[in-house]
């Protein structure tokens, strides 16, 4: 069921009981917890929060905590299973679903009363309830109580009926089910019921902020549906200041990640939106970066020194120097809009930065995943100075971009992109230096969104890399995806499992990422040809 | 000078406003013979010149200035017991032997009576609805929230908070719990604190 009033159906409610928090390791549900937490803060409703990786740990999670928790709030997780036959909760604990992923469980949807959604997606188009749940033991009854040939011509007649309503519904279910895709942010939704409360800072704001650039990031969305979910942060300004002085602000930037603690020539061979277009692949691909940044009229040595350091003048002409070089180097537009976080005697942040930092710390090459989650909430302060999760997140995405680039580079050069069907694959080499790194599903979509643009984008990419000795993780991007986000490959995995055999573990809250074990990876792949074929 | 050591002794005093010094014995015992003596002196200059008014003067100034010791004297006494008393809500009835020793006998048998005063009255308190006496030395200052947020940095297992909830510590879950329940358990390192 869908709740109709954020404040008093869904915070009041919390209000005075004890609240597990179970929250996805993604960029989004940690910046809805970030605003979740300060709430609960302000109102001193006491909570436990677990960071739950898959369905797996959310079942164990739940598990481990549920006594006494009358109040259950999973952050994008959750939404797109079965929560009352996974989880097999008490009658009287109630769950308040808040995920960005779609499309949602039919039985979360209908649920009445135990499953409740924070937030109803007007893109969703759900089914009615009559025409995917029928009563099963009403028609039996009517079934035995008449006899003789009416009677029979009616059964006949029922039956012939029921046949066609079930294959509507699972045409019904096919089309709603068939694609992945994600909805609108969790923390815009949060930070909608802090203004409601008003309890809406600066932090909050900057929380849904850095959520909004997530999926301008990770290319979540369409460009449409982003502008229209970073509506909110422009009209939900918080009046006071803040302590520490610091300010949202919607402003142009150049999107190169992490240029501000970067030399201008990194971020730019690193940046995964324009670096791709740069082919630095191909040999003429560092001859084109020079050309560009010769047109943009920065001089190597400026390039290649901190961004910091560099001459005040070229930073200052940065933006529309490579604005107005760009076109002439058919590379997609370099700037866009974004949100910054000015702060007082401190350097002012990018909301992009902070999105690959969180990434980093969560898929960091040594940290286990659930401290790097602790980091990120860190990382995602506002008070003025140096923040040593940011800064530790910050070199560990650095790290992480340079070996995507490394092995998109590799796997490009030496011709690894195989083709198969409609979609083309790679598999990250085991034992090189940036297996090690890229290894989560967050920095490997990164690497198959680059594989994808470096190749026009126009087919899909699946990816793949070990986790282990005996697992791997396979995720799918779909062709087109910066502007048509929504994956087919959730539904494509499961297919090709059933159909050749192989053990898929679909643990995943995400359903276009998948472990298999290693051995049955070729035949799976070989599966999904042939499906998509 | 009449009462020049009582003023080296509150001057000695003054120059540790916040800390307790050594019961200064020996000072107080020579202010003390400075009185008898000036007490002496008085009594026979009084005796002997009932009629000669002329020495009327010198015993004046003997009185003032015995009396001046006697304020003095007393002053020291009770900015030391203010002191004492601090030290009751600082450190709990029981005192470490390092501080124990700065204290003269009589200090330390008004700082056990005051001591057991506290304690019954802070046993008494609260029990007309049930309680059976608050702790008043807890929070001196009232906690800036109630709750703190905490991260668990250890398995720890089971806790039952004070209401009968039970929560399970696990490590890097975090928490957000009544600053009573967590002192003790952040004192051992099992949780920590995140401000």
């Amino acid at each position: 069921m869908f709740i109709e009033d954020i404040k008093n159906d869904f915070y009041n409610v919390l209000q005075g009981n004890r609240v597990l928090l179970l929250v996805h390791y993604d960029v989004d549900a940690i910046c809805t917890c970030k605003i979740l937490q300060s709430l609960f803060k302000c109102d001193n409703v006491s909570y436990t929060l677990v960071p739950v990786g898959g369905i797996a740990e959310l079942k164990q999670a739940y598990e481990e905590n549920n006594e006494e928790v009358k109040y259950v709030v999973l952050v994008n997780c959750g939404g797109t299973i079965d929560l009352v036959d996974i989880l097999q909760p008490e009658e009287d604990v109630v769950f308040f679903v808040l995920d960005a992923h779609k499309p949602t469980d039919v039985c979360n949807v209908y649920s009445d009363g135990q499953v409740r959604l924070v937030y109803k997606d007007s893109e969703e188009n759900i089914p009615n309830f009559d025409d995917i749940f029928k009563d099963d033991d009403e028609d039996e009854e009517n079934e035995e109580s008449e006899s003789g040939r009416e009677g029979l011509e009616a059964m006949v007649e029922r039956r012939r009926e029921r046949r066609a309503w079930e294959e509507r519904r699972n045409t019904l279910m096919f089309n709603y089910t068939q694609f992945s895709y994600y909805g609108k942010p969790s923390a815009c939704i949060a930070l909608e019921l802090a203004w409601r409360v008003s309890r809406c800072g600066w932090g909050c704001v900057w929380a849904a902020s850095v959520a909004c650039a997530a999926q301008a990031a990770l290319h979540t969305r369409t460009p449409a549906a982003a502008l229209l979910d970073a509506h909110h942060l422009h009209t939900h300004t918080p009046a006071e200041h803040s302590r520490t002085g610091a300010r949202v602000t919607l402003e142009k930037d150049v999107c190169l990640p992490l240029y501000r603690r970067w030399s201008l020539e990194a971020a730019l061979c690193h940046s995964p939106a324009i670096a791709p277009a740069l082919r630095l692949h191909t040999l003429a691909g560092h001859a084109r970066l020079r050309q560009l940044l010769a047109d943009t009229g920065i001089p190597l040595q400026q390039a290649r020194q901190a961004f910091r350091s560099m001459d005040v003048e070229l930073r200052r002409s940065l933006l529309p120097a490579l604005e107005a070089a760009a076109p002439r180097h058919k590379l997609p537009p370099p700037t866009h809009t974004t949100f910054l976080l000015q702060r007082l005697h401190s350097p002012t942040l990018a909301a992009m930065d902070v999105v690959y930092a969180i990434m980093g710390l969560i898929e960091h090459e040594t940290l286990p995943k659930a401290e790097g989650f602790q980091h990120a909430l860190a990382a995602l302060d506002t008070e003025s100075g140096e923040n040593e999760s940011r800064r530790l997140g910050c070199l560990s995405a650095q790290r992480a971009l340079e070996a995507v680039a490394k092995l998109v580079h590799a796997t490009l050069s030496a011709r690894l992109l195989h083709l198969a069907g409609p979609f083309s694959y790679f598999i990250v080499q085991e034992g090189t230096p940036e297996a090690r790194v890229v290894k989560g599903p967050l920095w490997l979509g990164v690497a198959a969104r680059w594989c994808g643009a470096a190749t026009q984008g126009a087919r899909a990419v699946v990816a793949s890399a070990s986790i282990d000795d005996a697992n791997c993780l396979l995720l799918g991007i779909p062709p087109r995806y910066q502007h048509e986000p929504r994956n087919l490959f959730g539904a494509a995995f499961e297919q090709a499992a059933t159909k050749c055999g192989a053990s898929v573990s679909l643990d995943h809250v995400d359903s276009s990422i998948i472990t298999l074990p290693l051995a049955q990876r070729a035949q799976f792949l070989d599966a999904l040809t042939a499906l998509l074929a | 000078m009449f009462a020049e050591k009582v003023i080296e002794l509150l001057k000695e005093a003054e120059r540790n406003p916040v800390t307790i010094d050594p019961f200064n014995d020996d000072k107080i015992r020579q202010i003390l013979e400075e009185m008898h003596s000036l007490f002496r002196m008085n009594m026979n200059d009084a005796n002997a010149t009932m009629e000669n008014k002329t020495l009327w003067t010198t015993v004046q100034v003997r009185h003032s200035a015995l009396e001046r010791n006697k304020r003095c004297l007393l002053a020291y006494l009770y900015s030391r017991m203010s002191k004492i008393k601090t030290l009751r809500w600082e450190f709990g009835a029981i005192l470490p032997p390092d501080v124990r020793e700065l204290l003269s006998d009589d200090e330390y048998q008004w700082f056990s009576k005051y001591s057991m005063n506290l304690a019954s009255y802070m046993r008494s308190l609260g029990q007309d609805i049930g309680y059976n006496g608050i702790d008043l030395t807890e929070n001196l200052k009232p906690p800036k929230s109630l709750f703190i947020e905490v991260l668990c940095m250890a398995d720890y297992g089971k806790l039952e908070l004070e209401d009968g909830d039970v929560i399970l510590l696990k490590k890097n879950s975090r928490h957000f719990l009544p600053t009573s329940e967590c002192q003790t358990l952040i004192r051992q390192g099992i949780l920590k604190q995140i401000t």
